[in-house]
């Protein structure tokens, strides 16, 4: 059946004389007649679901106008008033719109506050009798999910459809996609699921099927009358009734049944868009086979046996790992975001998510942890504890649709998890383990599965939900233990056709060459029906396996992505360390600063004093000629600052050495330089950087911090008699310090020279303020020094 | 006050290679740039914040209460037409800073530059995604948006921050001001745009509008702008 909604609300309401500024549901106590009029004009242009007055109803919209406590009063009005108008002949949808905010961590709204938000407004619709709820104009899948919770639990029976409005990217204002958006609400429950304002009608097409591709739910719409326009200082929507209207079977093919207007649209839009689709038959949707789906805020993961190998990353597990565990009991979560980040760029396309810590709050903590990847991360996530607790904790927390690992037929599992599954639209991993432990034989582990799914059917969920679980037990203890994993994988495929997943490395437990063990295990799994190990992306051998197998069983048709990536790796990534042999020794140390190959330039010092070098000689002709070449290629654009740190480090590796093995070697014997970054001033990036430098110059550096007032830089200037004073200042508002600087250096009498630089310090500002030097930068900076001194 | 905090799901390689100041240097290991780049988005704590204002663009001044004047003449050309503002602010946080502060301490000298360089990117991208979501929302009351502007872009002084602590409320979001004037942590900005209706945007004076990153900037001896001017040449050369 084809639905047709009611258009604009505000403007309607507007001319019907709202004051801009003023509270639009206000009108539903004080206006209800205009109401009215506007709910008959759509009725009898053809609307056949009319949307109450309440898209601002909630307490956190109202709150603006200050009639936050008015939520019951101004729905149950509008819904009265709705009533009235509809005289029974049409439905009736409860509008909620969002609440302004963005939910935390994108924003400072708490997830509960604004599901305690939309479930009072929800219960005030559903008390005065709508028949449908509309969520509508959500630009962030997080405030639809708090919404649909709200809206499920404050009225189970009235259907719920949930409209996100998309940019011209064809996301949403927050990153999703439509066939994320899709997956994730059709999974929690959502009964209809659409798109409305923002965009017009032909923009709103490809979203339209591609929602309509990826849920068997009916599909909504509602567009703006073309894209917004100014005129005379007044938005605009360009789009006539007959024009929007000719868009609505090009919608309907599209795959909405239920179709109307958001900004910009009239009566006379929905009279045209009603009479367009009179004469339209209904598409038929194509009954798609249900895969598994699983989805992040903007990006969704499908496993299924006709699809590519899904790696499911597992380092995110503190279990057998101290540090990590360490670091997670004192609320650190730096390296589970590292594993995260790190096994996304591995391969991994699902992590597992295991904070499995004892003694510590295990709710709080896997809220935590799915909160920060899921910002970090685009790859789904699988929640992985035994907590009940915890498990709704990250469901909740997840702006996405979630895998549970795991459920097995255990009763507690059954009890609590498949609930929570149905309630967040969150697939399940299914292990076959009962009350009495693991089954041994493969016809075992299906009958076991086959309950734990057809218990989950009985809660709700449906095909697309499972992912099975073979169970790998250690070969060392039981011969039969890698043939039973693939009968039972067979015996998956053949009975039930769900896709497979297993924990593969249990399997060499107690063997040497482990490695060895498990890709053949793992290429073996593959053959058998493996779609989805959970494995660690880091290891090479099993990505090898990966590889090869993908290319032997036709996965990589022809072995082509194979080839390409053999041939990859005879061509190495990193430039090749360069060849040193050749040279003379000091000529190679040199070559090796200038490269900055810091790995061998210990090897090379070493060589050089077998060799019968001196410690003077490896510092002028080897070290010293080094900085002067790099110093000249900075100063002509062919060598960049990173380039010359990266000599820098080379250079400080060697001296460490040299004063290691002659500690009278290396003396900085060419002066004392004095440097600071000037009071008020805490960026010390540029001054680090001149120090260190100079340092590896022969200079003797006396660093003392950002933030340095005049009367400690005076101090040091003369308790270590310096030659040369070197003052930063990175901005206009601590230059002046430099003067102060200057004028207390020489009110003491203290002869050092004076060298000043820092982004917002010029030639000019130096001559003024009576410095001797202006450095542009920290190559400069020595070049200068060694001139001061007499070095040059 | 609303709060955005816009995910880092990637930080921009080129735009870090370009803050590191290698933009035009060749054989640098590309592995360097995007471990520096992982590294500051596992350490960033994205956040931003922002409010709208009118705006009087004839007295130059956000009618805030109490109201702000702005100085400059470049911003009060750039406000031009404007009659509403968002002031907005977004940091990293600290943590990167630490980071830089430590590795250099270290003697890792290029992984501390190439981490700071890193960390500018994020918070220019935070700022973009601030932008991105006000867009829609002030886009559905007729506005468009002119690019963003700091203090101490062009003649705007600096000494000026402090009024755009106390519009944009970025304390709730842990920003605050040294005595120097300068944002506290390092790798905040904050900055103001103007808001206005497509029809007034025919006036000739709309180029200069145009004219945006380096070509908008006086600091002509900057070396980002040196590179980029470099690299424009080379490209021609070249073509």
């Amino acid at each position: 059946m084809i639905h047709i909604f009611d258009g604009a609300m505000g403007t309607m309401l507007q001319a019907g004389g709202l004051k801009p500024g003023g509270c639009p549901e206000l009108m539903n106590i004080e206006h209800p007649e205009v109401v009215r009029d506007i709910h008959r004009a759509y009725i009898e242009a053809g609307a056949t679901i009319i949307e109450t007055n309440t898209f601002g109803a909630s307490r956190l919209k109202l709150d603006h106008y200050g009639l936050e406590n008015r939520v019951q009063e101004l729905n149950a009005a509008a819904v009265r008033i709705a009533r009235e108008a509809a005289k029974g002949q049409v439905k009736i949808a409860g509008s909620m719109g969002p609440t302004g905010r963005f939910i935390s961590p994108l924003g400072d709204l708490d997830f509960e506050e604004a599901y305690d938000c939309f479930q009072e407004q929800a219960s005030a619709l559903a008390n005065a009798g709508v028949d449908f709820f509309i969520i509508e104009t959500c630009i962030d899948i997080q405030e639809m999910r708090a919404a649909l919770l709200a809206a499920k639990d404050a009225a189970p029976d009235i259907p719920v459809i949930c409209q996100l409005t998309y940019s011209d990217d064809g996301r949403t204002v927050t990153g999703t996609d439509p066939q994320s958006a899709a997956i994730i609400l059709s999974a929690m429950g959502a009964d209809i699921i659409g798109v409305n304002c923002s965009l017009g009608p032909e923009q709103l097409v490809p979203i339209v099927k591609t929602l309509s591709e990826n849920c068997s739910c009916p599909i909504s719409v509602q567009p703006n009358a073309g894209m917004p326009q100014l005129v005379d200082g007044e938005t605009h929507f360009p789009m006539g009734p007959e024009d929007f209207g000719s868009w609505g079977p090009k919608l309907l093919a599209a795959g909405a049944t239920y179709l109307g207007g958001c900004c910009g649209t009239t009566p006379a839009h929905i009279r045209a868009l009603a009479a367009a689709l009179a004469g339209c038959a209904e598409p038929k949707r194509t009954a798609r086979p249900q895969r598994l789906w699983l989805a992040s805020r903007s990006k969704s993961v499908c496993i299924d046996q006709a699809l590519p190998t899904v790696l499911i990353g597992e380092r995110i597990n503190p279990t057998g790992r101290k540090k990590l565990a360490a670091e997670i009991r004192e609320g650190s979560l730096l390296s589970v975001k590292k594993e995260a980040v790190n096994q996304v760029k591995a391969g991994a396309q699902l992590l597992d998510v295991n904070m499995g810590v004892a003694g510590i709050d295990a709710v709080n903590a896997m809220k935590q942890a799915v909160t920060e990847i899921a910002q970090l991360t685009d790859a789904p996530l699988a929640i992985d504890t035994s907590d009940a607790a915890a498990l709704e904790a990250g469901l909740r927390a997840y702006p996405g649709r979630a895998l549970i690992n795991s459920v097995s037929a255990e009763d507690a599992r059954i009890r609590d998890f498949l609930p929570l599954a149905k309630k967040y639209g969150a697939a399940i991993l299914c292990l076959p383990i009962t009350e009495d432990g693991v089954p041994k034989t493969a016809e075992a582990r299906l009958k076991t599965v086959q309950f734990i799914i057809g218990k989950a059917k009985e809660a709700g969920l449906k095909d697309g939900d499972f992912l099975l679980d073979a169970l790998v037990m250690t070969v060392s203890a039981d011969k039969d233990a890698c043939r039973e994993v693939l009968r039972t994988l067979q015996l998956y495929r053949q009975h039930l056709g769900y896709p497979a997943t297993m924990g593969l490395s249990n399997i060499s437990f107690g063997l040497p060459n482990r490695p060895l063990i498990n890709s053949t295990f793992f290429a073996m799994c593959l053959a058998a029906g493996l779609d989805a190990p959970i494995m660690n992306p880091y290891d090479e051998s099993m990505q090898k396996a990966l590889k090869a197998s993908a290319a032997l069983l036709g996965d990589d048709p022809c072995g082509l992505a194979f080839s390409q990536d053999e041939s990859n790796l005879a061509v190495p990534r990193k430039a090749a360390v360069m060849k040193t042999t050749d040279l003379p020794i000091l000529d190679a140390i040199k070559q090796a600063v200038i490269e900055g190959e810091k790995d061998i330039i210990v090897g090379l010092v070493i060589q050089a004093l077998q060799e019968g070098k001196t410690g003077n000689e490896i510092t002028e002709n080897g070290l010293t000629a080094a900085m002067t070449e790099i110093g000249e290629d900075f100063g002509s654009g062919r060598m960049f600052l990173p380039q010359v740190l990266l000599s820098a480090e080379t250079m400080r590796a060697a001296f460490d050495k040299l004063k290691e093995l002659i500690p009278a070697s290396a003396n900085a014997d060419k002066g004392t330089f004095v440097i600071a970054t000037v009071k008020g001033d805490v960026h010390d990036l540029g001054k680090n950087i001149t120090g260190a430098l100079l340092a590896n110059s022969g200079f003797k550096v006396i660093d003392l911090g950002k933030d340095v007032d005049a009367d400690t830089i005076v101090r040091a200037a003369k308790e270590h008699q310096a030659d040369i004073v070197g003052l930063a200042a990175l901005m206009t508002t601590t230059m002046p310090q430099i003067d102060k600087v200057i004028a207390k250096l020489r009110e003491e009498n203290v002869k050092a020279r004076v060298m000043i630089g820092g982004a917002a310090v010029t030639q000019d500002y130096a001559d003024a303020c009576g410095a001797d030097a202006y450095a542009a930068d920290g190559v400069k900076a020595v070049k200068l020094a060694k001139q001061m001194v007499g070095a040059e | 006050m609303p709060v955005y905090n816009a995910p880092l799901l990637k930080i921009d390689p080129k735009e870090t290679r370009r803050y590191a100041g290698l933009m035009r240097a060749k054989n640098f290991d590309e592995t360097r740039i995007e471990d520096a780049c992982q590294d500051a988005r596992l350490l960033a704590r994205p956040q931003g914040i922002w409010q709208l204002y009118d705006y009087d663009c004839e007295k130059q001044t956000v009618l805030s209460d109490p109201p702000f004047r702005i100085e400059g003449t470049k911003i009060g050309r750039h406000l031009a037409g404007c009659d509403k503002v968002i002031l907005l602010a977004v940091t990293v946080g600290d943590d990167i800073e630490e980071m830089v502060t430590k590795r250099f301490a270290d003697g890792e000298y290029t992984s501390s530059v190439l981490l700071d360089a890193a960390a500018t990117t994020a918070v220019e991208q935070l700022a973009d995604g601030l932008e991105r979501a006000i867009k829609p929302k002030v886009a559905a009351q007729g506005y468009s948006m002119r690019w963003r502007f700091s203090p101490g872009y062009g003649d705007w002084p600096l000494e000026q921050q402090p009024e755009l602590i106390r519009l944009t409320h970025c304390e709730t979001i842990g920003i605050s001001l040294s005595e120097a004037k300068m944002l506290v942590p390092r790798k905040s900005v904050t900055a103001i745009i103007g808001l206005y209706k497509e029809e007034k945007t025919t006036s000739p004076r709309e180029n200069k509008h145009d004219a945006k990153g380096c070509a908008a900037c006086s600091k002509h001896d900057c070396p980002a702008r040196k590179q980029e001017e470099a690299a424009a040449a080379e490209s021609e050369q070249k073509a």
